[in-house]
Formats: C-alpha cells, sequence, structure tokens
C-alpha cells in the first residue's frame, strides 16, 4: 500500500505541483512542436512514460551500488546517459528489426526518448531521494505532464492563431512565449514561488 | 554550389533570420532552465557552443550514410563525450562552484533540440566547411540570447550583473522563474522580427510562418529544411528527407487561419463525445 501511495503521490506532484515542462522549461521545445498533433499525444505520452520509468528505474538500481555515492557527477551523468542510449537503441532495433517500424515511427520515438525531459527524470530522483517505487511515479508523471503541457499549448496556440487583435508585430513565436510564460506563471501558484520583492 | 556561399550568409540565417531560440523555438530548456545569472549564462553559452560545432562537423563528416534514428543516438553520446569531461574537469579542479542545479544542467545540452535540428537539417546534407559554418552562426545567435536573458534575469531578479551589486529601486524575483524568462524571450522575438522586417523584408512580414508551421513534424503536408535548401544546399538523393523538426516553408503559410489540420479531427471526436462545440468555426 505504501509502495502505491508513493508512486500516485510522486506522479501527481510531477504532473501538477511540479510540472516539469511548464515550470521547468523541461522538454519545452518538443511540447510545443508536438502541441501541433493533437492526434500524437497519446503515442507521446506512453513513449515518454514508457522510457523515463525504465530508465530511472536502471539509474535508480545503479544509484543504489555504494561506489555511487562517491562518484562525481560528471560520471553520474554519464552513466544515465548511456542507460538512456541503451534503452533507447534496444527499444528502437527491436521495433526495427521485429516489428518492421517505419522511419516516421523511429523518428518519433527518438523525439520521445531522447530530450531534455527523459534525461532530466533520473538526476531528479537522485537529488530529491525518491524511493524505488517513486522513481517509476516521477517516469509516469513526466509523460502525463508532458501532454498535459502540450494539449494546453495547443489549445492556446489555436486561440492566437485566430486572434485578429493581436499586433503584427507579436503574432507568431512572440505571443506563443508569451501564452507558455502565462501557463508557466499558473504552476509557479502551486509551488508557493516568490515572484515580487 | 555549396562553395558559392559565404560565411556571411549562412550567419545572418543561421544567427539572426532564423535564430534558432527566438526563431526556431529550439533548445528552450538551457535557456529558460537555467540561465539566471550572467555567469552561468556565459558557461552554458560555451559548452552549448562547443557541443554544437563538433557535433555538427562530426555529423556531416561521418553520419551522412547512417540512418536517422541511429544518428539522434550518436548526438547523445557526442555530446555525452564532450559535455561530461568539461563538467568533470571543472568538478575536479574546483574552476568553477557549480550548484547542484548547474550539474544537472550542464548534461542535459547533450540532449539538446537545438543539436539534433541542426546536424538533421544542415549537416547531414552538406559540406563540413558549410556544416562548421551553420553551427558557429547557430551557436552565436543562441549565445547572445542565453548571455542576455542572464543578464537581464539577474538585474532584475537579483539586482546584479555579473554578481555586482546595482541598485534598483524594486527587485523582481519572478524573473528568475522560467515564466520571467519566457515573457522576456516574447519581447525579444518581437524585436527580431521588427529587425527583420527592416533589414531583410524578403525574409519576414507576411511570410513569417505561424508557430505551429515552425513545429509542422513529419507527419505534417509541410515539408523540411526548404529555406535553408533554397539558399544553401544541395540536394541529396541517397538522403530520405525526414528530420525531427522543421523550419518554415515560406509558400504554404496562411498566417491568417489556423494551420492545424486537424480541427476537423477534433471536432469528430467532440461529437463522438456528445459534445457539441465548434472547433473548425462553420456553425453560424
Amino acid at each position: 500500500m505504501r509502495i502505491l501511495t508513493d508512486l500516485l503521490m510522486t506522479a501527481l506532484y510531477t504532473v501538477f505541483a511540479q510540472n516539469l515542462v511548464l515550470s521547468s522549461g523541461l522538454g519545452m521545445s518538443e511540447a510545443i512542436r508536438v502541441s501541433t498533433k493533437p492526434g500524437t499525444f497519446g503515442k507521446f505520452a506512453l513513449m515518454i512514460s514508457g522510457f523515463s520509468v525504465v530508465t530511472s528505474t536502471l539509474c535508480s538500481l545503479i544509484d543504489s551500488f555504494k561506489p555511487m555515492e562517491a562518484m562525481p557527477y560528471a560520471v553520474r551523468a554519464a552513466i544515465y546517459a548511456g542507460v538512456l542510449a541503451g534503452v533507447y537503441i534496444i527499444v528502437a532495433a527491436v521495433m526495427r528489426l521485429f516489428f518492421g517500424s517505419s522511419a516516421k515511427i523511429l523518428g518519433t520515438l527518438g523525439i520521445a526518448a531522447l530530450n531534455t525531459l527523459v534525461f532530466t527524470i533520473p538526476h531528479i530522483n537522485n537529488s530529491a531521494a525518491y524511493s524505488f517505487a517513486g522513481s517509476i511515479g516521477s517516469g509516469i508523471g513526466a509523460g502525463i505532464a508532458f501532454v498535459l503541457a502540450a494539449a494546453l499549448i495547443n489549445s492556446g496556440s489555436r486561440k492566437l492563431a485566430e486572434n485578429e487583435d493581436i499586433p503584427e508585430i507579436f503574432k507568431g513565436t512572440p505571443a506563443m512565449f508569451f501564452y507558455v510564460a502565462m501557463l508557466s506563471l499558473a504552476f509557479a501558484g502551486f509551488t508557493d514561488s516568490n515572484i515580487f520583492g | 554550389m555549396s562553395n558559392n556561399i559565404s560565411f556571411k550568409d549562412v550567419f545572418i540565417k543561421g544567427a539572426v533570420i532564423y535564430n534558432p531560440v527566438l526563431i526556431q523555438l529550439v533548445g528552450l530548456c538551457p535557456v529558460v532552465a537555467a540561465s539566471t545569472t550572467f555567469a552561468r549564462a556565459a558557461m552554458l553559452s560555451v559548452v552549448l557552443c562547443v557541443e554544437l560545432i563538433v557535433t555538427c562537423t562530426v555529423a556531416s563528416a561521418l553520419f551522412k550514410k547512417i540512418p536517422r534514428w541511429v544518428r539522434v543516438l550518436l548526438y547523445l553520446i557526442i555530446g555525452t563525450a564532450i559535455i561530461c569531461p568539461l563538467l568533470w574537469y571543472i568538478e575536479s579542479f574546483s574552476l568553477i562552484n557549480l550548484s547542484l542545479g548547474m550539474k544537472i544542467y550542464i548534461p542535459l545540452i547533450a540532449v539538446n533540440s537545438m543539436t539534433a535540428v541542426h546536424c538533421e537539417q544542415f549537416s547531414v546534407k552538406n559540406s563540413v566547411k558549410l556544416s562548421l559554418y551553420d553551427a558557429a552562426a547557430a551557436g552565436f545567435g543562441a549565445s547572445i540570447i542565453i548571455l542576455i536573458v542572464g543578464a537581464v534575469r539577474e538585474l532584475l531578479a537579483n539586482s546584479a550583473i555579473g554578481g555586482m551589486p546595482v541598485n534598483l529601486p524594486i527587485t523582481f524575483k519572478g524573473m528568475a522563474l522560467p515564466f520571467g524568462c519566457l515573457i522576456l524571450l516574447g519581447f525579444m522575438a518581437a524585436g527580431l522580427k521588427a529587425f527583420v522586417a527592416r533589414m531583410y523584408p524578403q525574409n519576414s512580414a507576411d511570410e513569417e510562418p505561424v508557430v505551429s508551421e515552425v513545429f509542422a513534424d513529419e507527419n505534417s503536408e509541410v515539408t523540411e529544411v526548404e529555406i535553408f535548401d533554397e539558399f544553401w544546399a544541395e540536394p541529396q538523393p541517397e538522403e530520405v528527407p525526414e528530420v525531427p523538426m522543421s523550419v518554415p516553408e515560406k509558400t504554404s503559410v496562411k498566417p491568417a487561419e489556423p494551420s492545424f489540420s486537424t480541427a476537423e479531427e477534433i471536432d469528430e471526436l467532440l461529437k463522438s463525445l456528445g459534445i457539441d462545440i465548434d472547433i473548425k468555426g462553420d456553425k453560424q
């Protein structure tokens, strides 16, 4: 029961209180890009969650070894990158060789696996000293947080594209930056951040 | 044709007209999350430039025949091979007092979308020399933005620049948060847009795409790399023209309309859920 609670609490925290995309900017470029294709949200949520869970679980196991405690952070980061690379190449090779996946699907897989959001999860798990169940929860939460951010950006960008009142010079990317800033501000409210002072 | 292109041409396109951060919206993570002071911004800029230049050059020299799904992994490996020894060197010799945040954010540059975009859109389709130019231009363009953002955020949030106190009547701590950075980037993007419209009108004005088209993906009808190709690149028939992220195609832009081809899909989805909201705006 405690394991399940840990997992769910960490997942919820990662999605809402600490939405890594909107409150930390992790994977933001990819979220903006994916936001233009609502049909791919489910696929991305699954892939990002999958890669985050597997990578962070393996990294948690590696972190549990005694020698890791004394490792310089650079070595730890290299190990995490190696784990992510290993997981990606195994999944991509299996999909390519056994399921005959197309280049398009593998391209999507690459974007879902090799981004700052997925690569950060093991680092966060380590620095926040999450339990094993918590590490899995944060991996699942990362995928959901990504899709939540992409869906919110999608919703706003449609409105921005239709809005004729926006001055010409602010149309396009400037308006998008302001909109994402407002979303980010909303999530900053969950973390009790000090804005003025 | 590659030999006819000057560094100036590549530089203006890569650093200004298609600035990676403000126009292409790639590599936002280090800018938004980590560039909270000028010193941190400077460190990120150096690491980003080194990583981008080395990876793009190697990609251009060696990766043209390798499938894309393997190439994207190689970018991570090269990035890690550059960044981790650098981080280890800084840590071991205590050159700079790195916070835990910076220790986390610096390795993230290895999976930076900017590297993947420039390698895929340009480096694997062009000569080593041009790739070097492009990477240097993109790195410079991104670095300038990161440095400005770092300086302004430090000034407004901490009343200091480069660690030196500056007397400001008020501070705005929110600038240290991502949303403060994004607002700043919004104004900078508008400024750059105005600058490009004035200085390079053939590349801006009503030809600027809506954001969704900047990020049209491989399933989209918008083809990739046209803007780069028409100016620099030679066609490479053996290459499968797929890239992780696309730059806008000038001729397909319809700024007044949302470019989402999925409005119908959303309408259908909502109908199937029993919700009668008209996304397309057909029902009046």
